[in-house]
């Protein structure tokens, strides 16, 4: 009988707990973004209250720093090893010649982005296609078999990207290196292929080749169980799936401005989280210290229950908008009067409101800081031109003049992905499409065929709900040039768009010194919103969140440790901070 | 006996054998593959790039050519290496069986705690109020999925005591306090909706083999209810419960893949997803022929039970 009771109390605490969250959302009439204790809120409201208490640039952190503790943040590594796959939290192990000062989600600092100087310390254009790039000298790798910190040297550079710059996952940018020469001990010259007045870009954070020592790729089992690098972390421990443990470097060779020792954090402990509930229940309780939160209700519900958290609202500078991708090379979409239509159907309004709840900028045909936009301000409407619209009745009358005055029949492909709501966005599409007559049948796909589409490797059949293809940094050549011009494969110019004109400008673009470039994005952006060539609707910001005893903003600009190195090696903790051990990954 | 123990295992080595082909094979027809899956968005390869990752992946090479070098390693116990993480299958499979198995026991335990007691309660006091009670919770428990449970449960104790199970799985003979603390909340989930089939199933069971004429015959001669019950129904009744039990644990091995998500602990479930996911073909292999040889080992443990449980059943 015990047993029987036993149960009966469990089974009621569960149907407690199942009534809970109902019970908090019959609040929502009467709940404002005040209330502390239901989950239910005025987006408005809470938005209006972030926007006042939580301006875009964090604050900067108090001075000196404290050493030591041990840092917790998700992440998604799936491979410590730059030749298996890309993952920014690689650079938290090994190191690019150059990285961002500032991070490009930032519109005001994007005009002009400041590159540090990690291994690299100069650079020389000789001509537009012959580099010289001098090393920093006593760099050593990891004190670990079989490269035993030895120092890092322009052969190393030459190998590691020889090795690695026709990699997939590299060849976006080093593809263009046709050669590299080891002028002396620190000095590489690398010949490009093709002109690039602007290549010193292209060496900049991990999505470039990673230096790696040759004796640790060479050892069994290569870098993956063998992860040696420069950087300012040492991988101790990884656990595919669920987590990775990483040292501090004792012997990094980068300083911060004060010139204190890098990094100021004993050990960082990544976690391979999959789920929004864990990685939140994991927040609460104190056992991450920093994370990115997918959306404003998640948001909000944890600002009630952690009430000191310490939020970085960053306006997205591009990655992570909600588009439409067209068959160009199909009928209807063939037609520019179509493409118009199309995005005109769309009220971008409403769409931010399914998605984010309101909180969210409209996004063009590629980020707006490239065009010139350098205020928030500017993210309007009236800077993107009556295409972006909602205007159904001109909609119909291009379709008609187009000749499709009962509209035509769509499908629209899609697919979950994980943190991000396509199927809210794809049902909205087909809602607006079908208010100028266009009847659209939706598709789910599997990820991993969706993946495949938006890569460029399959086709789609008529249109695939998708983000825009997007650049790792703040690179025009990254978002645009390679997105756009017609000499580049689907894989990279995903709709296959073909026009001489946008080409010749991209062309002109290309080989212009600097000087001009301004005013030539601009008039990319003049083009690309007029034609239409891929429908792009909004962006929401990225949110970031820190426990009170996190100072992970000692450079304003970078949103998250995973995403920027420098941001994990000038984070610090203060006393308030968790004790944690850090000699094994389960502790 | 040891004729028919010869027997089943030559077929489950010919079932094996056909499971790899056919995993080898379906694997293949999936669209995408590991080049593309672990591709950054922001990347932008060539589609000669694409093929020449795709070559030294060696996923360019015939058919048969592929199979012929896996089936030769499966044999020599090295199952190759994972397409995404560069690591060997088997070490990557090893850490994953160890927690799977650690989830899976425990799951089985926590269901036989609460299924067993309350089934035979159930059936010896049919159509009473404590037979009602537990018909309901049984039902209950059937109702309530593992990923709702999981997830509310994940987030109210976060929220309510501020405590998790922890992350970062130790095996119980290395630190058993952490391995039940990370354990025993997912194994409680699992296990309450384990409890709800083997309950019910107990309790019929039961109700069956008590309408039986040898155990009239034992109450004839004079047994007490609890002689009746524990030595001469139960043993007979447990047989389906046996067969339940067994293919719930090979369930078990596979697919506790949400409960594993939502609490961070990796087992094989999630490994194989993951694999699914990402394409990594040599991963999806080794695991599903893990599967295979676990439900081939399992259901021939069930079936020789079967005779210890049941005197009358002979093999032959």
């Amino acid at each position: 009988m015990n047993t029987v009771l036993s149960l009966l109390t469990r089974s009621l605490a569960l149907i407690v707990l199942a009534w809970y969250p109902f019970a908090a959302t019959a609040q929502e009439k009467t709940a404002t973004s005040g209330d502390a204790q239901g989950y239910a809120y005025a987006a408005p409201a809470f938005i209006k209250e972030l926007d006042t208490r939580y301006p875009a640039q964090p604050p900067v952190p108090p001075s000196p720093p404290r050493y030591g503790g041990v840092l917790h943040f998700p992440a998604t590594v799936r491979a410590f090893d730059p030749m298996a796959g890309y993952r920014p939290e690689l650079a938290l192990v090994w190191d690019t010649l150059t990285e961002w000062e500032a991070t490009w989600y930032f519109p005001e600092v994007q005009r002009t982005p400041t590159i540090r100087k990690t291994l690299a310390t100069s650079w020389e254009m000789v001509n537009p296609s012959t580099w010289i790039f001098k090393l920093r000298q006593g760099v050593r790798f990891h004190n670990r078999p079989p490269v035993n910190g030895r120092e890092m040297t322009a052969e190393d550079v030459k190998y590691s990207y020889e090795l690695l710059k026709d990699k997939a996952q590299y060849s976006t940018r080093a593809a263009l290196v046709k050669t590299i020469q080891v002028v002396d001990k620190y000095t590489v010259r690398f010949e490009l292929s093709m002109p690039d007045p602007r290549f010193y870009l292209n060496v900049v954070d991990s999505l470039s080749p990673v230096i790696v020592p040759r004796e640790a790729v060479e050892a069994p089992g290569g870098l993956a169980e063998n992860p040696i690098g420069t950087g300012a972390f040492m991988l101790k421990e990884f656990s595919p799936g669920e987590g990775a443990l990483l040292v501090r470097n004792p012997s990094y060779y980068l300083k911060d401005h004060e010139g204190r020792q890098l990094p100021y954090v004993d050990a960082v402990r990544l976690f391979f989280t999959k789920d929004p509930a864990t990685d939140t229940a994991l927040f609460r309780t104190r056992q991450l210290d920093l994370m990115r939160v997918s959306t404003l209700d998640v948001l909000y519900a944890l600002m009630k229950t952690v009430p000191d958290l310490a939020l970085y609202r960053v306006p997205s500078f591009g990655w992570g908008d909600y588009g439409v991708s067209m068959a160009l090379d199909k009928k209807p979409y063939s037609d520019v009067r179509v493409r118009q239509a199309l995005s005109m159907a769309i009220n971008r309004d409403v769409v931010a409101e399914v998605i984010n709840r309101g909180d969210a900028a409209l996004y063009g045909p590629f980020p707006w800081a490239l065009a010139g936009y350098t205020k928030r301000a500017d993210y309007t409407y009236a800077s993107l031109g009556p295409n972006y619209e909602h205007n159904v009745k001109k909609g119909k009358e291009l379709l008609a003049a187009a000749g499709y005055p009962n509209g035509f029949d769509m499908e629209l492909e899609w697919a979950e992905f994980q943190g991000w709501t396509f199927n809210e966005f794809a049902q909205l599409v087909a809602r607006f499409f079908g208010d100028v007559g266009v009847r659209v049948k939706l598709k789910q796909l599997e990820t991993s065929t969706w993946i495949a589409k938006a890569a460029g490797v399959q086709p789609f059949t008529h249109t695939l709900a998708a983000f825009s293809p997007i650049g790792a940094g703040p690179s025009f050549m990254d978002w645009v040039y390679l997105r756009y011009h017609s000499s580049f494969p689907r894989t990279i110019n995903r709709e296959g768009i073909s026009d001489p004109k946008l080409d010749d400008l991209l062309t002109t673009w290309r080989l212009d010194p600097g000087e001009k470039r301004p005013a030539i994005q601009r008039a990319i952006w003049d083009h690309l919103r007029q034609n239409v060539y891929r429908i792009t609707t909004i962006v929401p910001p990225h949110y970031r969140i820190a426990q009170s005893y996190v100072h992970a903003g000692a450079n304003p600009y970078c949103w998250f440790p995973g995403y920027c190195s420098y941001e994990a090696k000038t984070a610090w903790m203060t006393e308030k901070a968790p004790s944690r051990k850090f000699e094994k990954f389960a502790q | 006996m040891r004729t028919y123990v010869a027997r089943r295992v030559l077929q489950g080595l010919l079932v094996l054998w056909l499971v790899s082909l056919a995993i080898f094979s379906l694997v293949r027809i999936l669209p995408g593959d590991a080049v593309i899956m672990q591709l950054d968005q922001a990347a932008a390869p060539s589609p000669e790039t694409l093929a020449r990752a795709r070559q030294e992946l060696g996923l360019e090479r015939p058919f048969l050519a592929q199979y012929r070098t896996w089936i030769t390693g499966a044999l020599h116990g090295d199952l190759g290496r994972s397409l995404i993480t560069r690591r060997s299958v088997t070490s990557e499979l090893g850490k994953r069986i160890s927690l799977t198995s650690h989830l899976a026991v425990m799951s089985i335990v926590v269901a036989l705690l609460i299924a067993l007691p309350i089934g035979v309660l159930s059936a010896v006091k049919q159509d009473t109020a404590s037979d009602y009670l537990a018909r309901f919770f049984a039902v209950l428990g059937l109702s309530l999925p593992d990923f709702w449970l999981a997830t509310v449960v994940i987030t109210f104790l976060a929220i309510w005591v501020q405590w998790i199970p922890p992350v970062g799985f130790a095996p119980l003979w290395e630190d058993p306090a952490r391995c039940l603390g990370q354990l025993l909340i997912p194994a409680l989930i699992i296990g309450a909706r384990l409890a709800a089939v083997s309950m019910r199933m107990t309790r019929s069971s039961l109700l069956e083999v008590l309408r039986q004429d040898y155990i009239r015959t034992a109450r004839a001669k004079g047994a007490r209810e609890r002689a009746v019950i524990v030595r001469h129904a139960m043993k007979n009744a447990f047989i389906p419960v046996v067969t339940v039990i067994g293919q719930q644990f090979s369930v078990l091995l596979g697919g506790t893949v949400i409960v594993e998500f939502i609490f961070l602990q990796p087992g094989v479930g999630s490994l194989m997803l993951d694999a699914v996911l990402l394409r990594d073909y040599t991963l999806i292999q080794g695991a599903v022929l893990f599967f295979a040889a676990v439900i081939v080992v399992t259901n021939l443990l069930v079936d020789l039970s079967y005779a210890w449980l049941d005197p009358r059943i002979r093999y032959r």
